[in-house]
């Protein structure tokens, strides 16, 4: 293997330590209100139904903003190593994001906002009574705010690759796929993943910034109207894109961690890179998956939707996993915290894809769309696909960059999360099964039994999230501080 | 041949999540077989590597096949369309708004067929038929400005649930609708 070293300036690994440290903070503090949304569904507790939906689009509002947060400093923790990025530019997208939070928060607690982190169009703007449009107001501007500063990072990250590699088309590698180049030089995965990242979210938040600002005109100015089939494709193919954006980052971990872990090479080779190219173009235009129920949109356009949902889960399943099994295989790898967060990241995007999939499906979408299957399956790719990058990636720094070895308690915690995840996502899938409803603040009797097996395994979960943060809070103030411990110790020793 | 998915004696429910866990737990034998044989140093790399690659055409076949075959069993029978037997279905017209439900008729028949032409008069809802057991038998978005129609035909007599399926806002979880079918 040419260079097992990751060199990384001290400077950006502080750089990131903050974001991550949020992330991981914050992304506790949602589970926990997970919880509190499960007690009162299993109706163990009573709380007013104002208040599930508050927490549950600051929920779901949080899990994914924090979440892409983390990513986002995996994406640019590595990345720094192949091109030239303005820290300025990370640190301003966290400026933007601090502000977006707070506005948002203040908009769903003091204003009692709760149109859900989907804000589907016209309920900003007609809540029923619930809140007005001060809180409105204070949620779609964070949302707006927070949008625009993860579309400067972008921007950034694609300028940097551009200035490095020509274009898109090169850090892509396409002049390697068609054989006008050879495969050894083509560009690193984590280029070629950030190449693709950028690219599906400045979509994603275009599309995104447009429907929040007519959505902020339109609470003002209701004679400004939008159609309402238009609103809907633009926040799908905003959401979709950008929670489906978090693992695309995140991945970079794995691409960078395992061949140091194995002292085996992840080179881009041809398949990859095809297998990359397709995901961008799939990540943009499956987003219709999600208004497969509604029957005026074009149906081409639907059938579309279920056919490349299909082939979209063929990159992850046959090149990505594939290969992080390839090269454990046998490798004599050390299972310590971080490489065993990394594979279980590569698990939990599987088995988060079978069920989306099985929904993809248009005649099985007509009895599964918006129930609990649907939360079931991205708990499963969230919960220990996207989240286990980022905890990996926060065991990572505290071990590479500040000395950290693991414990006891650490090994006890990773198996409580899968299984805390694990029977989490199941009891959502098994609700889905039979028929309830999604985003319902109470459920009848029949529903409730999976909800208690829910709070459980929530629970379990979120004790396991908290020792991560705790660890990670505790050791991170070394970051980038103490010489790097990673040179000796992850070159591969057999 | 699928079952039209227009029926509502359609389950889908089921099979769906039992394929999930079967496959789940062979994802699952996959990982841990190869998590077993990861302590163990092989340094012929590029060996492990091309039959890995010669195995994952196999695999890859396999799933393809799998995914294509899938796509055709189900894409034949779509709710968008009105089947043949519809024609003369009975127009039933429905309007959602914060927070319940407008229909032109409550009383229905088995075996008759109903074309449910369904809208909105403020945000985005969504219509679901709920059978006795609290079994959804099929749903279509209620929109703003738009009319979606979905087909149904009752199997069984008995008291039908209308739930929304779209987040609505604060008492989205109260708009419960009873139908009868006799
Ligand atoms: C202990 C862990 C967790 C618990 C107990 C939990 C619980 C819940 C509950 C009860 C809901 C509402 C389900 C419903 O529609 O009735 C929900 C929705 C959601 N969760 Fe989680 N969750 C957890 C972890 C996560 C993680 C790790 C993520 C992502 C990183 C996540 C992302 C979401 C999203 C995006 C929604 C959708 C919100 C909406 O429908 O507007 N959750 N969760
Ligand atoms: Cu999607
Ligand atoms: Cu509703």
């Amino acid at each position: 293997m040419d260079n097992p070293l990751v060199k990384i300036n001290p400077m950006t690994k502080r750089l990131v330590t903050f974001p991550v440290l949020m992330s991981g903070l914050f992304i506790f503090l949602m589970m926990a209100f997970g919880v509190i949304m499960l007690l009162n569904q299993a109706n163990m507790i009573q709380i007013n139904m104002g208040m599930f939906y508050q927490l549950m689009t600051i929920h779901g509002t949080g899990m994914i903003g924090f979440a892409a947060l983390g990513a986002a400093g995996i994406m640019w923790y590595f990345l720094s190593q192949y091109v030239e990025l303005n820290r300025r530019v990370f640190q301003i997208n966290l400026i933007l994001f601090l502000l977006g939070v707070v506005s948002v928060l203040v908009g769903i607690f003091k204003y009692d906002f709760a149109g859900g982190w989907t804000f589907l169009y016209p309920l900003p703007a007609m809540s029923g009574g619930m809140w007005a449009e001060a809180g409105a107001t204070l949620y779609l501007g964070g949302m707006l705010l927070i949008g625009c500063g993860f579309l400067l990072l972008f921007l950034e990250v694609s300028r940097a690759i551009i200035s490095k590699y020509g274009s898109f088309a090169q850090s892509l590698g396409w002049p390697h796929i068609f054989g006008l180049r050879k495969e050894e030089d083509a560009p690193p995965p984590t280029v070629v993943a950030s190449t693709m990242v950028s690219i599906v979210n400045i979509t994603a938040l275009i599309a995104g910034a447009a429907i929040l600002v007519m959505s902020l005109i339109n609470l003002y100015n209701p004679s400004f109207t939008i159609d309402p089939l238009l609103a809907k494709n633009l926040i799908y193919a905003f959401g979709h894109i950008f929670a489906n954006s978090i693992i695309y980052m995140g991945v970079i971990l794995v691409y960078e961690m395992l061949p140091r872990y194995t002292g085996r090479p992840w080179k881009s080779y041809k398949i990859f890179l095809i297998a990359w190219t397709l995901s961008t173009i799939f990540t943009i235009i499956i987003y219709p998956h999600h208004l497969l129920m509604d029957f005026v949109m074009p149906n081409w356009m639907l059938i579309i939707g279920q056919v490349l949902s299909y082939m979209n889960g063929l990159p992850v399943l046959i090149v990505t996993a594939y290969g992080a099994l390839m090269i454990v295989y046998r490798s004599g790898i050390k299972w310590d915290v971080t490489s065993s967060f990394i594979m279980l990241s590569m698990f939990g995007w599987v088995i988060g894809v079978i069920p989306a999939i099985i929904d993809a499906t248009i005649i099985v979408n007509q009895v599964m769309h918006n129930t609990q299957w649907v939360p079931g399956h991205f708990h499963l790719y969230m919960g220990i696909g996207a989240t286990a990058m980022i905890i990996g990636f926060m065991f990572y720094l505290t071990k590479f960059d500040a000395n950290r070895t693991d414990q006891e308690i650490d090994r006890a915690s990773f198996w409580s999360f899968i299984i805390g995840i694990l029977g989490l996502s199941a009891s959502f899938l098994y609700s889905g099964q039979i028929s309830t409803p999604r985003r319902w603040a109470e459920h009848v009797p029949e529903w409730i039994a999976p909800n208690i097996i829910g709070v459980i395994f929530g629970t379990i979960a979120t004790l396991a999230m908290l020792v991560f943060v705790f660890r990670f809070i505790v050791i991170s103030h070394k970051i980038g501080k103490s010489e790097t411990s990673f040179d000796e110790s992850t070159r591969k020793i057999s | 041949m699928a079952q039209p998915a227009w029926m509502i004696t359609l389950n889908v429910q089921q099979p769906a999540w039992i394929i999930t866990l079967l496959v789940s737990s062979l994802v699952f034998i996959v990982f841990w077989f190869i998590l077993k044989n990861s302590k163990d140093r092989e340094e012929d790399y590029d060996g492990i590597k091309k039959k890995g690659f010669k195995i994952r055409n196999v695999y890859f076949v396999i799933l393809f096949s799998v995914l294509l075959g899938a796509t055709f069993y189900t894409i034949t029978d779509l709710p968008y369309d009105r089947p043949p037997e519809f024609v003369n279905a009975t127009e039933v017209e429905v309007e959602a708004l914060q927070f319940g439900w407008d229909f032109s008729q409550e009383e229905f028949e088995v075996g008759e067929k109903y074309a449910f032409h369904v809208t909105s008069q403020d945000v985005n809802h969504g219509i679901g038929f709920y059978d006795e057991d609290m079994m959804l038998l099929t749903q279509t978005q209620a929109m703003p400005d738009y009319t979606n129609t979905v087909y149904v035909e009752f199997e069984e007599p008995g008291t039908y649930q209308i739930l929304c399926l779209e987040y609505c806002g604060a008492a989205h979880h109260l708009m419960i609708h009873e139908i009868e079918v006799k």
